[in-house]
């Protein structure tokens, strides 16, 4: 099959694509782009790196039109957007592939290509047509995708494969990628690699963002790297190396080095055998020391949450054995039980699930033990500032903000009001799920000093990260999961994040091959 | 400590300018600058208005629902509903009228405040255990309170001879009525126990967020229950001092008054999805209903536009509440 021009040949209106002049941006207690300019040459694929919360989703959102600048300019081959006219936004020619995808699942693969702009004839959808194009599409991006498949029993990758044939589809001139291979297994991440160079030599300028940094300096142009909502740097990709990037990305953060001990020697605090979650998780066993940080690694999917929620008493479904101190406990059934076992838990979704936001941050601090600040059942509201106040300086809380309510803070501050809500309990054991989720780079350090210094106190952690080197870097152990099942384990110094990919993808390819559905 | 993040996120608070602390502001405290404008509108109007007499009649008059206003506030500070409030009333009212036709009137209202205890109990454990939606909740039992009511009654009107009956809803000390004191008295009591104790804490925690609440440790489902069962109480209190006010009953006291119990709390700018509010708000909503209602006889209004006006501001409350809901929304 030759390359046929699937993608009208445009003549290029101008040598950049994009073009973003001066934007700010702040939301309730954050400001999340200050002053960013940024240049998207046509043709290009330009890369856009920076730590969770440095601003990238925030200026790709503003230029899918998912959000209105508070001041600058965005020009489109030179055209300024009128964010006013939403239809305008959207006719500008550019397309998003977010990590969340827009796929509809219960619509055919085929009419989520056409979403919203059906061929028709005299009034009528003109079937014929779309799949003459569909089949044409396919072709050309080196897919095998039957048409009338429901969209939601594909596979992630071809879900995202769907949401790029869209735009394809649609002549978008501009396409947006936002880390598109974070679930994608080796194969598909090759895949997708050689439809971005197709994409590109048909004229199409593609912003691709991704936490993987040889990934990017190989497929990329331009690399442009983001830091606390300002572009910090732009380089041809020759211009960079990985060590530059790195450097460009924390600024003069100073990054707390991993700590990789051996098999701790110290007595089991928590054991586990048989945890089971009927259809999610089946029978995970582990024992975990004092002073033991304990990594569970995988996919989206594998049960990681599952598996500290059983243990934290919040899945009545669940079923297991558990000792502590080696001595049998009843399975923890209600939170309370498992508060009761010095067992705690920070969820992943803090705002959801963590916090109090229309509260103030003190009430969030001692909201899991009002009983320890009240005296004859009234609050003590000098104790409890005295308390909120000591436990802001464990957590690198800034104690001026402890009136502010919690909707107000940023992300890592409010992980640290997370966190601080138990500390106040004094957990035996803390699973902390995704703390680092969307917060920046500083609280992110902090929030690592915490749990260290909680673990040589001898509290036991279970760490589950999505950021594999986050959990290599500051795990004691690392258990890894897949598709519900414990897969396999490695001890502090054997950890790596390739290790773990590899065990990870040999479990999920064999999967795939013998058609077990995601 | 080094924070790095807290330099670059939070804006110095005592720098701020007024200008862009005005609208807050407005938001906290604008509900008492209407009452304190209404106050000034109608008692230049009517300076009969600020008379002893007065105001000591409007607290006798409006203590029933204000003392339920007092519960509901905290039902709706867990986000909660209750719509049987007003058969609940009637119902209250009817067994301390048919007790006190026999017996002391302690008894009576006694009687009275139990009946709506299990009421409030009946309800609570419908929406915090079986968890069925507050709002279809209270709308059945409140037709099966209001049919129990009518069974008892077989809709006659119980009329309570012994005198001593009127003392909750018409006694008074150095002129002040009893009731309007219970009044006071359970605002300041239920106001000092949601600000200040571990209590009124978990109420507002629930409320902002069941499920944070919930894993924290909080038993949500009891602190959910026992709003319900707490303004039962309240309604058994009400039904007493209407009934004792009446020295009768019947099973169809008035059904309106869930609407004036429902605008005190809601005018106040306590809000209706949970975790906002305070009882010094409904205190300020009784105020201005209460003025409104009072100064619409006083200026000689005609009373069809007081629907009017009260509606108005109901909506206006409710849209107020909405613009900051979506704020906290958008935020998430």
């Amino acid at each position: 099959m030759t390359d046929q021009p699937i993608l009208k040949r445009r003549e290029a209106k101008s040598t950049v694509a994009v073009r973003v002049r001066n934007v700010s941006k702040s939301y309730p207690g954050v400001r999340a782009l200050r002053g960013v300019d940024f240049e998207l040459a046509t043709g290009e694929v330009h890369g856009l790196v920076g730590a969770n919360g440095a601003g990238k989703s925030t200026l790709i959102r503003m230029l899918a039109g998912a959000a209105i600048p508070d001041t600058g300019e965005i020009e489109i081959e030179g055209a300024p957007i009128a964010f006013d006219d939403p239809r305008m936004r959207r006719g500008a020619g550019i397309a998003a592939i977010y990590q969340e995808l827009t796929i509809i699942p219960e619509m055919s693969a085929l009419s989520n290509v056409f979403l919203g702009v059906v061929p028709s004839r005299f009034g009528m959808t003109d079937r014929r047509a779309m799949r003459r194009r569909f089949d044409e599409l396919s072709r050309w991006m080196g897919l095998s995708i039957v048409p009338d498949t429901r969209a939601g029993t594909l596979s992630v990758a071809n879900q995202q494969m769907l949401e790029i044939m869209r735009a394809v589809q649609a002549d978008q001139k501009v396409l947006i990628m936002d880390e598109p291979t974070a679930p994608l297994g080796p194969f598909e991440r090759t895949r997708l690699y050689e439809l971005i160079a197709r994409l590109k030599q048909n004229g199409v300028s593609i912003i691709f963002i991704s936490h993987d940094l040889d990934e990017v300096l190989r497929l990329c142009d331009r690399v442009s790297v983001m830091r606390d909502g300002q572009r910090i740097d732009t380089r041809r990709a020759a211009g960079w190396d990985k060590a530059s990037l790195v450097q460009a990305m924390l600024g003069d953060v100073e990054v707390l080095p991993g700590r990789r001990r051996a098999p701790a020697a110290a007595a089991e605090i928590l054991g586990v055998q048989g945890l089971t979650v009927p259809g999610v998780v089946s029978d995970i066993a582990f024992s975990l020391a004092a002073g033991e940080v304990l990594g569970i690694a995988g996919l989206v999917g594998a049960g990681r949450t599952e598996t500290l929620r059983a243990i934290a008493g919040d899945d009545p479904a669940s079923s297991g054995r558990m000792t502590l101190d080696g001595r049998p406990v009843a399975w923890p059934r209600s939170v309370r039980e498992a508060i009761g076992h010095g067992i705690m838990l920070a969820p992943e979704d803090r705002k959801r699930l963590g916090l109090v936001l229309s509260r103030p941050a003190l009430v969030n601090l001692v909201l899991a033990d009002l009983g320890a600040v009240s005296r004859f059942g009234v609050v003590d509201r000098g104790k409890r500032r005295a308390a909120a106040t000591a436990l802001s300086e464990r957590l690198g809380f800034n104690p001026g903000r402890l009136d502010a309510d919690a909707l107000e803070l940023s992300g890592g501050n409010q992980q640290k009001l997370v966190l601080g809500k138990w500390l106040h309990r004094g957990p035996r054991i803390l699973l902390l799920d995704e703390p680092t989720r969307g917060i920046d780079l500083g609280a992110k350090q902090e929030i690592f000093r915490t749990i260290r210094r909680l673990s040589d106190d001898g509290m036991a952690v279970i760490l589950v990260s999505s950021d594999l080197e986050e959990v290599v870097e500051h795990a004691d152990r690392v258990l890894v999961m897949a598709r519900g099942r414990q897969i396999g384990e490695f001890a502090g110094p054997e950890a790596s994040v390739e290790r773990i990919l590899n065990l990870i993808f040999a479990v999920e390819d064999r999967a795939v091959a013998v058609g077990v559905p995601a | 400590m080094s924070n790095i993040e807290s330099v670059a996120t939070s804006p110095p608070a005592s720098g701020q300018a007024w200008r862009e602390r005005m609208p807050g502001l407005i938001r906290v405290y604008g509900i008492v600058l209407t009452l304190v404008l209404l106050l000034a509108v109608v008692a230049i109007g009517n300076p009969a208005f600020l008379s002893e007499r007065n105001v000591l009649n409007m607290l006798s008059q409006w203590a029933p629902a204000g003392i339920m206003a007092v519960g509901m506030t905290f039902v709706i500070l867990t986000g909660g509903f209750d719509l049987s409030v007003a058969s609940g009333y009637s119902l209250c009212a009817v067994v301390a009228a048919y007790v006190g036709q026999d017996w002391p009137p302690l008894a009576a209202f006694g009687a009275a405040i139990a009946v709506g205890l299990a009421c409030g109990l009946a309800n609570g454990l419908l929406v915090a255990v079986v968890r069925i939606n507050p709002f279809i909740t209270t709308v059945g039992s409140g037709f099966i309170i209001a049919g129990v009511a009518l069974v008892m009654t077989e809709n006659a009107v119980f009329m309570v001879e012994n005198p001593d009956f009127g003392i909750l809803g018409t006694g008074r000390w150095h002129g002040i009525p009893y009731s309007g004191m219970l009044l006071i008295l359970f605002l300041v009591v239920f106001g000092w126990l949601l600000a200040r104790t571990p209590y009124g804490e978990t109420i507002y925690a629930v409320g902002g967020n069941y499920e944070a609440s919930r894993l924290s440790g909080i038993r949500v489902r009891a602190v959910v229950a026992s709003t319900y069962v707490l303004l039962g109480g309240c309604v058994g209190l009400a039904g007493s001092i209407t009934a004792s006010q009446l020295n009768s009953a019947q099973a169809d006291l008035d059904p309106g008054i869930i609407f004036d119990v429902l605008t005190v709390v809601v005018v106040g700018g306590t809000s209706l999805s949970g975790g906002v509010g305070a009882m010094w708000r409904t205190a300020v909503g009784l105020g201005i209903i209460a003025t409104i209602s009072n100064g619409f006889v006083l200026l000689d209004i005609s009373p069809y536009y007081q629907s009017i006006i009260k509606g108005s501001i109901i909506v206006a409350a409710l849209a107020l509440d909405t613009g900051r809901t979506r704020l906290v929304r958008s935020a998430r």
